[in-house]
């Protein structure tokens, strides 16, 4: 019966930038790929901050790859890019464009549908011509394995599919990855969770109140007391005419403070020194969120089983170097590295060490190293160490680190050292470099802002009721309904809260037989697929069926 | 040597290595790395390709190939490729003088005999020969299939819509097609100057009174059949009425009693649509089959145009092109789901394709806005049915879906989270409102479905999605709808507000639901429904009258 499957050279599941970068590398050196991607369109599931770096470094760029990606698929170029320590209303802000210029060669903000979707047209052109395509709207649910090897993939719309070699580039949460055993939704502290909103700017006030032409842009990064002391930062970017504001949360550190994203996004929209960019308007055109990993901790030192290569988000390479966050350009590389690695093993006839090629280029063309950079392992023995960062925590809080800042400050070195790409790639996670040093720093040298901020973002309901579904079938299932297995996701889930019915985890206390028992309760109807409950509750948990679940029109 | 190794990596000369065909080039291209880098990847990927392009030309050139050395396989494998009659000549000739092996020259003779064929093909017109001519010993010519139901030189027009029906309604897909066919008449008038309709058709019990809404939907014409009989799909009786009504009277193969429609001067439609539902599928392949056309099934797009055509089986012209007119192009995504196709059903010469049919996937097109005032023509079409027909008997079928069928109650009593704290008690206080009523039911928000709250076994059975109102459940109308401890978020409001009043009950005198009531009790439900239920049993009060005072602001 295997024999009848459908064959391909190579079959590339999910078309983000990984998969986009992979099956557009594999279509030139020939080889004949199948692209599927479980959205009614490319971009549909996909959200991100974002913005895309061309590193000069890096083996590859996405406008290498797709030439006039920078005119017709992203929004403005960021020419400036800026820092904001918070401490109540005191703001000292550091010009950070020399860390952002590092290695770069240029930087545009992006909007993950209409990109992803601009990139989607060209894969498909490409790759029809090797004999594949690509077709949304199909969700990989497995391996395909035939005695014990891999041999291709399942999925719930097709008949399987087979094929030499299968690039994962299914973005975080990957079920391929996990099928293969290679990656665990385990451990909270190896992701992040990002929170975006997207705002709409009327017509030329983009210009206006950022002060830039056509062809600039700005990213403004807050860290500080306006997030609960929970460890992470937020971010703001120009879009053409829009703004993408959000947050980015170590997933650990969420839950521990049971923090709600939605309040922490809210506390940046509603802060007043976003007064001067939204000027007392606000109209959200998107909600949306997605786990994003980290890196140091989860990029997977050799991301290959047999023929499955995993690439981006999928093996974890999601590089956060401080503020900045770079996720995108790393699955570009990656992914056309992975399709060189096929093409150079089946010129070879050898098509089995694609894998392992694949792993010597990531190192080789120094993308190891960027993920997994050797010092941090150092700084964080110590650095994480609780006695050490409580110690650097009250150093810095004490008047004698305060003076420490100033003097600093007053050398420059202040914003040296947060303009090094190695100090801030080695930076431990503790609160030090994201809540208590900001908040020492704007408390030294910050100074009050004046404005008053008075805009309301949507409630969650409101957030829920804009968003698009086309509602399948559950595709996460409780596992255990008790509070203290799975009630983490409560706060965690960025679609739901403590005392909102409205959302996918309640909590709930049920009276049976006299006593009483506090649940949890799911419906998965509201969720927008960021995967924060598959590592915090107890859950079985996959994505919906190809192009069921929520449709995200911005990302 | 264009390419030279030693300024690439090895990354980008893999696919550049490809694309040289020359192995002297490649020779040189090895000793540049030899002499520069020499490194081993980059020369076995030089050797390899080496290899390939050598072993490309080792290929004999049949023109001075040794027979001699050549066993007979590879004689019928070096023939293949050959085009050119005198060369192959020229090989039988030196076979004949050397080895001589029959087997090798028939090899050769085939090969020439083929060639000479494919000549004469080229400039021969299509001859149209009857199977039966053609083959006149054989008592099945053509297997089984016999070309006897097509017409000659046939009047076909009109674009004839099969609506299907169920519980008595059109379904949506009737409606969409409706729009659809009345679309591409319209155009189609328009373009070939002509006046023809569309014509709905409708079989079932009691579908006669649907034909005014077909028209309203851009029919022009309804023919319609009802019996009891017909009260379910069953294929031989549809399949027959539906050819019967298609085929006007004093068809060859159609019923020889019928009498010729006076509405029409024309002997099948031009045009069939159908829905691509199971029971659509199954009519238009069996009445497709009847008519000895073609169909195109699935279609998820349908327009005329005309078609330029070079296939010489369709035109008879070899070597031309012919414009056929009036063509209905059917788009359906083809078998792989990459691309759509767009099917043609085409006549050919001695051989008519009509009418050119399609079935249409539901929810392809949009459904169009009724227009009431549309006139058209509605015929009872009459014909004996046959018993025979009938002989399948139906005797017990299931409905799918939609258990509890909430709509069509005077009054619906929902209730949604704020029966938390008691959520058995909450429901059994919901069922005692409910029973005050003549037609009234119970409705839920999701929010209760979804939650983990433990009822008793009494009330279990109520708590099913079958209940749920809303975007996601089911959209109801009543007079009263009252909602009790539901905070009224827009996907639940889509299911209801529509209600002609609307009550709350909410503890919560921001929750949203307050923002589209009529009336308003802010007050714990458990609390709130006993003393409705009691009022109404006291008769002191009238929820109808209170509805009939209400205003819908
Ligand atoms: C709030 C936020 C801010 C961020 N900011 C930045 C930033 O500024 N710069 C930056 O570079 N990065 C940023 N990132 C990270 C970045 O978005 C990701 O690293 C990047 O999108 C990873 O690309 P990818 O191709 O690996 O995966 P994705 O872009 O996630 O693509 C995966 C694709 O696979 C599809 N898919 C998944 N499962 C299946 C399946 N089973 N079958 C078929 N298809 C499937 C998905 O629909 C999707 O299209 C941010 C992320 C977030 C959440
Ligand atoms: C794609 C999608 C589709 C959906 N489809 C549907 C759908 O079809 N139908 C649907 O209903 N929902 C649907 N939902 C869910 C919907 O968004 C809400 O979550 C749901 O309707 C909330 O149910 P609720 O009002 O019962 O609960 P809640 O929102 O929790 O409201 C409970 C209310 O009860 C009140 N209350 C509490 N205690 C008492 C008391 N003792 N007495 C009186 N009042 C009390 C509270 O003040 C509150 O207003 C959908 C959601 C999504 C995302
Ligand atoms: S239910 Fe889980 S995956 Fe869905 S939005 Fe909430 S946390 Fe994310």
């Amino acid at each position: 019966m295997t024999d009848d499957y459908e064959h391909y050279e190579a079959v590339v599941v999910g078309a983000g930038p990984g998969g986009a970068a992979a099956a557009a590398t594999l279509a030139q050196n020939g080889v004949e790929t199948l692209v599927l991607e479980r959205g009614v369109e490319s971009g549909s599931k996909n959200v991100s901050g974002g913005l895309i770096y061309a590193e000069e470094s890096a083996p590859y760029t996405i406008d290498g790859l797709f030439p006039n990606f920078r005119t017709e698929a992203s929004e403005r170029p960021v020419t400036e890019y800026y820092l904001h320590n918070v401490a109540g209303r005191k703001v000292k802000t550091i010009d950070l464009t020399d860390l952002h210029e590092h290695d770069t060669m240029w930087s545009d903000a992006v909007l993950r549908r209409h990109m992803d979707s601009w990139l989607e047209d060209r894969v498909h052109e490409v790759t029809r011509e090797t004999g594949g395509g690509l077709l949304t709207g199909v969700r990989v649910d497995g391996l395909l394995r035939e005695a014990g090897e891999i041999v291709g993939v399942t999925c719930e719309e097709l008949d399987p599919i087979k094929a030499d070699a299968i690039i994962a580039a299914d973005g975080v949460n990957s079920e391929l990855a996990r099928d293969a055993g290679l990656m665990d939704w385990e451990d909270p502290e190896e992701w992040f969770q990002g929170v975006k909103a997207i705002v709409d700017m009327p017509e030329g006030a983009v210009a206006e109140r950022f002060g830039v032409a056509d062809d600039e842009g700005v990213a403004h990064l807050f860290s500080g007391d306006l997030f609960e002391g929970v460890r992470g930062g937020g971010f703001l970017y120009t879009n053409d005419d829009s703004l993408s504001i959000g947050t980015v949360f170590h997933l650990d550190s969420l839950v521990a403070e049971e923090a709600e994203p939605h309040e922490l996004l809210d506390a940046l929209l509603t802060h007043p020194l976003l007064d001067q960019w939204l000027q007392g308007e606000y109209e959200e055109l998107e909600y949306g969120a997605k786990l994003v990993p980290d890196s140091k901790k989860a990029a997977h030192p050799s991301p290959h089983r047999g023929r499955l290569m995993l690439v981006g988000d999928a093996a974890g390479q999601m590089q956060a170097q401080g503020p900045i966050i770079k996720g995108m350009n790393h699955a570009v590389s990656a992914g056309a590295l992975a399709a060189e690695a096929f093409s150079e093993a089946q010129t070879r006839d050898r098509p089995a060490e694609a894998g392992q090629r694949y792993e010597t280029k990531l190192r080789d063309e120094g993308v190891m190293k960027k993920l997994r950079p050797t010092p941090y392992k150092i700084a964080s023995a110590v650095g994480e160490n609780d006695a050490v960062a409580s110690m650097t925590d009250s150093l810095v809080d004490s008047s004698l680190g305060k003076l420490g800042i100033k003097a600093a400050d007053r050398l420059g070195l202040l914003g040296r050292s947060f303009n090094s790409p190695f100090v801030m790639s080695v930076m431990p996670d503790t609160r030090t470099p994201y809540v208590t040093a900001p908040t020492a720093i704007a408390e030294a040298l910050g100074t009050p802002v004046r404005a008053e901020n008075d805009v309301e973002p949507p409630d969650l309901a409101d957030r829920i009721g804009d968003l698009t579904y086309d509602v399948g079938d559950p595709h996460i299932e409780l596992q255990d309904n008790s509070y203290e297995a799975s009630g983490a996701a409560v706060a965690a889930c960025p679609v739901s809260a403590k005392d909102f019915g409205g959302g996918c985890y309640r909590d709930e206390t049920v009276k049976t037989n006299g006593h009483e028992e506090h649940l949890v309760s799911l419906d998965t109807q509201p969720c927008v697929e960021c995967g924060t409950c598959a590592i915090v509750a107890d859950t079985e948990w996959e994505h919906p069926a190809g192009g069921k679940g929520v449709e995200f029109k911005q990302g | 040597m264009e390419i030279d190794p030693t300024e690439h990596e090895i990354a980008d000369l893999g696919p550049k290595i490809k694309d040289v065909d020359d192995a002297d080039e490649l020779r040189e291209m090895l000793a540049a790395e030899e002499d520069g880098e020499d490194r081993v990847p980059v020369k076995t990927l030089i050797e390899d390709r080496l290899e390939t392009v050598e072993g490309e030309d080792e290929e004999v050139d049949p023109g001075d190939a040794d027979l001699d050395d050549m066993t007979v396989a590879d004689v019928a494998n070096m023939v293949r490729d050959v085009e050119d009659i005198a060369v192959l000549e020229d090989l039988l000739e030196r076979e004949k003088a050397g080895q001589d092996r029959k087997t090798a020259k028939s090899q050769i003779e085939g090969r020439i005999d083929t060639l000479r064929d494919s000549d004469d093909d080229e400039d021969e017109e299509v001859v149209i020969e009857d199977p039966e001519e053609k083959y006149p010993d054989l008592d099945h010519p053509t297997a089984d299939k016999k070309h006897v139901r097509a017409l000659e030189d046939g009047d076909y027009r009109d674009m004839w819509v099969y609506c299907e029906t169920q519980q008595g309604q059109l379904i949506d897909v009737s409606r969409e097609m409706l729009g659809k066919a009345r679309e591409l008449m319209d155009g189609y008038n328009d373009e070939y100057g002509e006046s023809e309709s569309v014509i709905a058709v409708l079989i079932g019990d009691g579908v006669g009174e649907l034909a005014e809404e077909c028209i309203a939907y851009g029919a022009d014409r309804v023919i319609y059949l009802e019996d009891e009989r017909l009260d379910r799909f069953r294929h031989t009786p549809y399949t027959r009425i539906f050819c019967d009504m298609a085929r006007n009277g004093g068809h060859p193969f159609g019923r020889e009693d019928r009498a010729e429609d006076d509405w029409r001067d024309y002997d099948e439609p031009r045009y069939t649509v159908f829905p691509a539902t199971n029971n659509g599928r199954d009519l238009s392949a069996l009445a497709q089959a009847e008519f000895d056309s073609g169909l195109a099934s699935d279609c998820s797009d349908l327009f005329i145009e005309p078609a330029d055509i070079s296939n010489p089986a369709k035109t008879g012209k070899p070597g031309e092109t012919v414009e056929f007119q009036r063509v209905l192009h059917m788009k359906r995504p083809d078998f792989s789901g990459f691309e759509y196709s767009t099917i043609l059903c085409l006549d050919k010469p001695g051989r008519e394709f009509h009418p050119q049919g399609a079935s249409v996937i539901p929810g392809s097109f949009d459904v169009p806005d009724p227009d009431p005032e549309r006139e058209g023509e509605v015929i009872e079409h009459e014909m004996p049915l046959d018993d025979d027909w009938f002989k399948v008997e139906v005797t017990d079928y299931d409905q799918l879906e939609g258990g509890v069928d909430l709509t069509g109650n005077e009054v619906v009593v929902a209730l949604g989270r704020g029966i938390g704290s008691d959520p058995t008690e909450g429901i059994e206080l919901g069922l005692d409102l409910v029973d005050q009523f003549e037609e009234a039911d119970l409705g839920l928000s999701r929010g209760v479905i979804t939650a983990s709250y433990q009822f008793a076994g009494h009330v279990e059975q109520y708590v099913t999605e079958e209940r749920q109102i809303g975007e996601s459940g089911q959209e109801v109308e009543p007079a009263v709808y009252i909602a009790a401890g539901i905070s009224g978020a827009v996907q639940h409001k889509v299911g209801m507000d529509e209600s002609d009043t609307i009550i709350a009950i909410n503890t919560d005198a921001d929750a949203d639901i307050v923002d589209f009531s009529d009336y308003f009790i802010q007050g714990d439900l458990f609390e709130i429904l006993p003393e409705l239920t009691d009022s109404l049993e006291n008769g002191e009060l009238d929820i109808q009258a209170l509805a009939g005072g209400a205003s819908d602001d």
